[in-house]
């Protein structure tokens, strides 16, 4: 293997599916927008040519001559190739084939039963599981797309799953907390919390791990975004990571974002197979404010992990140029005390900006990180 | 004991309405079929609440997109800011952002309350945010101090209080989980205390209900008993229920007995064991019983389930079952 440059970059999730792949797989034939979508990146960043057919049933007004697998197949060579030509070190296939991260994990276990839809803001609104039984896992989950990833990536893959104190966070703890003895006040719901998180990292996250270990998977991103919703809980989400992760032999990493993760220092650094916490910082970075300064409390408390440093912000069109990607790289390479331990990358999935935006965004924490690397490089230095 | 069952905030949508609702945003239904599923929704949580007994009726305030918004959206000198999260939830509220000192428009208010209790507002219970909650949840952009700010949003709500007073509504609940949440200190506390007493000013013999959750409300107890308000409610899955400590005699005690972050119905034999405790503690005349929060952070059907607690509740404690 080629040993790392200084500063390498990758993805951190999904981004937003291309319009020609949500009519493709609905197989409906594809308008002019979306076929000139499919035409244009094709040509930008070249897929089609690996599955000519479907591209071609697609624009040639045929979706029905390939299958909705087919069509999703194409849309993960596209994120595939997308985030490759992009120039990232460590890339995935922009969750082609998910919607979103809470409901599909949770159909592939038992013990949950949807009692209908929770408003999330406005007229939008999610559906939201309870726990009545113990959880137990039907199969390990995200092996095929894995495999298919690992078949066709040229860079590093890096699988993303969600944790399990999200899932339980994003759940209604009914069979755990209906054993709490008494009022299931404060101290029961606490306690039942935690009895649920470890379950879930046993029962359902460790043996799909375990799965995806065995199939080659070598970088493992736990995504934790519930983790700073209630702080005074991060013992809890320590207690999911280490349970999930217990025994197994692969590379793991925990995404967290929009939370104060001073709130969440040191009892997260209790994350004992944790090589790499990658973070959202740049939503936070602004003149005046330092969104990258809580990175000295991780050298104060003698932390030595890598950190993914979220360099773009994932909720503003506005692209950051590579100029202020380096100078936010050489800010936290300073705050760490050592720039080996420096990852660059988006501060979340990209899904919620545009392809377009999206690829200006991560041409820019490859630009910015050369940029910086440069600098280090530099004799003059 | 003198006990009072009912719901202390909004009421989450049927699916029927979450179809309904979706299907607007995406063009395929039209205002009219909504808002007559509106109205028939919030005329069935009328019907629901009356059913179980409850002492007033809220309708649900279905058609809310959040507390704020009927605010942001129509007073004087708010915008309507970026999707925030709701508290330690997964859910999310528009920020209202305050560009200028705030002022009310008269009548705006009154014409966003679920119709049903324009029509019975004797029986109604209107819900508000509190002063002190809203303060600081919106994004401050007008030059105020926040206790200044505090003071002016409680003027505010009790003009908003003798406007709808004059429409003959009597009973206000104020939303306050920032009071135990951030519980304030100094000169925002005197503002909290200020804008209460300016709609205590306005309140004319009816009701004013606070009503705190989302954390332990212990530390907020000695602001809580100077407030001039009729009922201070906590939300007994986050309080410890022996540790609620004597309160004025005058202050009825509201108990968030329904937790909104679990479907797990409640035992009522349970739930009033502890009622019985906390009213130990507190020696109030009067016990308002209704959820710990808001209870659309539940799907309907759940939720409809675990309001059937209440009555339960109330039968086992005058049954003296507990």
């Amino acid at each position: 293997m080629t040993a790392r440059p200084l500063f390498p970059t990758q993805e951190i999730g999904s981004l937003a599916k291309p319009r020609w792949q949500l009519l493709g797989q609905r197989s409906e034939v594809l308008d002019d927008g979306a076929r000139e979508e499919l035409r244009s990146w094709d040509t930008r960043v070249g897929f089609g040519d690996e599955a000519p057919e479907v591209r071609d049933a697609l624009l040639e007004g045929r979706p029905r001559d390939v299958s909705p697998e087919a069509v999703r197949d194409l849309g993960a060579l596209f994120g595939l190739r997308f985030l490759e030509t992009a120039g990232l070190d460590r890339v995935y296939d922009g969750e082609a084939r998910r919607i979103e991260m809470y409901e599909y994990p949770i159909r592939q276990m038992r013990g949950f039963r949807f009692g209908g839809h929770v408003r999330s803001f406005d007229n939008k609104y999610y559906l939201k599981a309870a726990v009545v039984d113990e959880v137990r896992l039907d199969r390990p989950y995200h092996v095929d797309e894995f495999d298919f990833v690992k078949a066709h990536a040229r860079a590093e893959p890096k699988l993303p799953i969600t944790g399990p104190y999200t899932l339980a966070d994003w759940s209604y703890n009914e069979y755990y907390l209906a054993r709490q003895p008494g009022w299931k006040g404060r101290t029961a719901r606490r306690s039942a919390q935690r009895e649920f998180v470890v379950d879930l990292a046993r029962r359902a996250i460790r043996p799909t791990l375990s799965a995806l270990i065995e199939h080659g998977c070598r970088v493992l991103q736990i995504d934790e975004p519930a983790a700073g919703t209630h702080p005074d809980e991060a013992s809890v989400v320590v207690e999911g990571f280490n349970a999930a992760t217990e025994g197994l032999d692969a590379e793991f990493t925990m995404h967290i974002c929009y939370s104060n993760y001073a709130d969440l220092l040191p009892a997260l650094l209790e994350a004992k197979r944790c090589r790499q916490w990658a973070w959202e910082f740049a939503n936070r970075d602004s003149p005046g404010h330092d969104g990258y300064a809580v990175l000295k409390l991780l050298r104060e408390y003698g932390d030595t992990r890598e950190v993914g440093l979220g360099a773009v912000d994932v909720h503003r069109d506005r692209v950051e140029p590579p100029e202020m990607v380096a100078d936010r790289v050489r800010r936290a390479a300073e705050y760490l005390g050592d720039p080996r331990r420096v990852w660059v990358n988006p501060d979340c999935g990209l899904r919620t900006r545009s392809l377009a935006v999206a690829r200006a965004k991560l041409e820019s924490v490859v630009a910015g990180a050369a940029l910086a690397r440069a600098e280090f490089e530099s004799p003059r230095r | 004991m003198l006990v009072q069952t009912g719901l202390t905030g909004p009421f989450p949508r049927s699916e029927a309405l979450v179809t309904a609702t979706r299907d607007f945003d995406r063009g395929r239904t039209t205002d009219d079929a909504v808002e007559e599923l509106f109205r028939r929704s919030e005329q069935e949580v009328v019907a629901l609440e009356r059913r179980l007994g409850f002492a007033g009726t809220t309708g649900g305030y279905l058609r809310w997109a959040d507390l704020f918004r009927p605010f942001a959206e129509t007073w004087e000198g708010f915008t309507v800011g970026p999707l925030t999260r709701w508290l330690e939830t997964n859910t999310f509220y528009r920020q209202p952002v305050l560009l200028a000192p705030p002022g009310r428009t008269p009548g705006a208010i009154a014409s966003r309350l679920p119709p049903p209790l324009v029509r019975e507002p004797g029986s109604a219970r209107v819900l508000l945010p509190g002063p002190y909650t809203f303060a600081r949840m919106l994004d401050n952009r007008s030059g105020e101090t926040e206790p200044a700010l505090i003071h002016r949003l409680g003027r505010l709500l009790g003009e908003e209080v003798r406007e709808l007073r004059g429409r003959g509504f009597e009973t206000f609940l104020f939303s306050e989980p920032q009071l135990v949440v951030h519980p304030p200190e100094g000169p925002p506390a005197e503002a909290v205390v200020a804008g209460y007493a300016a709609v205590d000013a306005a309140l004319a013999a009816g009701t004013s209900v606070v009503w705190t959750y989302g954390a332990d409300a212990r530390p907020a107890f000695p602001l809580l008993d100077r407030l001039p308000v009729s009922v201070v409610g906590v939300d007994l899955a986050e309080t410890e229920v022996d540790q609620i400590p004597t309160g004025p005699a005058r202050t009825g005690l509201g108990l968030g007995v329904v937790d909104p972050r679990t479907t797990l119905a409640e035992d009522p034999a349970e739930v009033a064991r502890v009622v019985r405790a906390a009213q130990a503690h507190r020696r109030a005349r009067s016990v308002w019983l209704g959820p710990g929060g808001p209870l659309d952070l539940l799907p309907w059907e759940p939720a409809t389930r675990k309001l059937h607690v209440l009555p339960a509740v109330q039968r086992a404690l005058s049954e003296g079952t507990a």
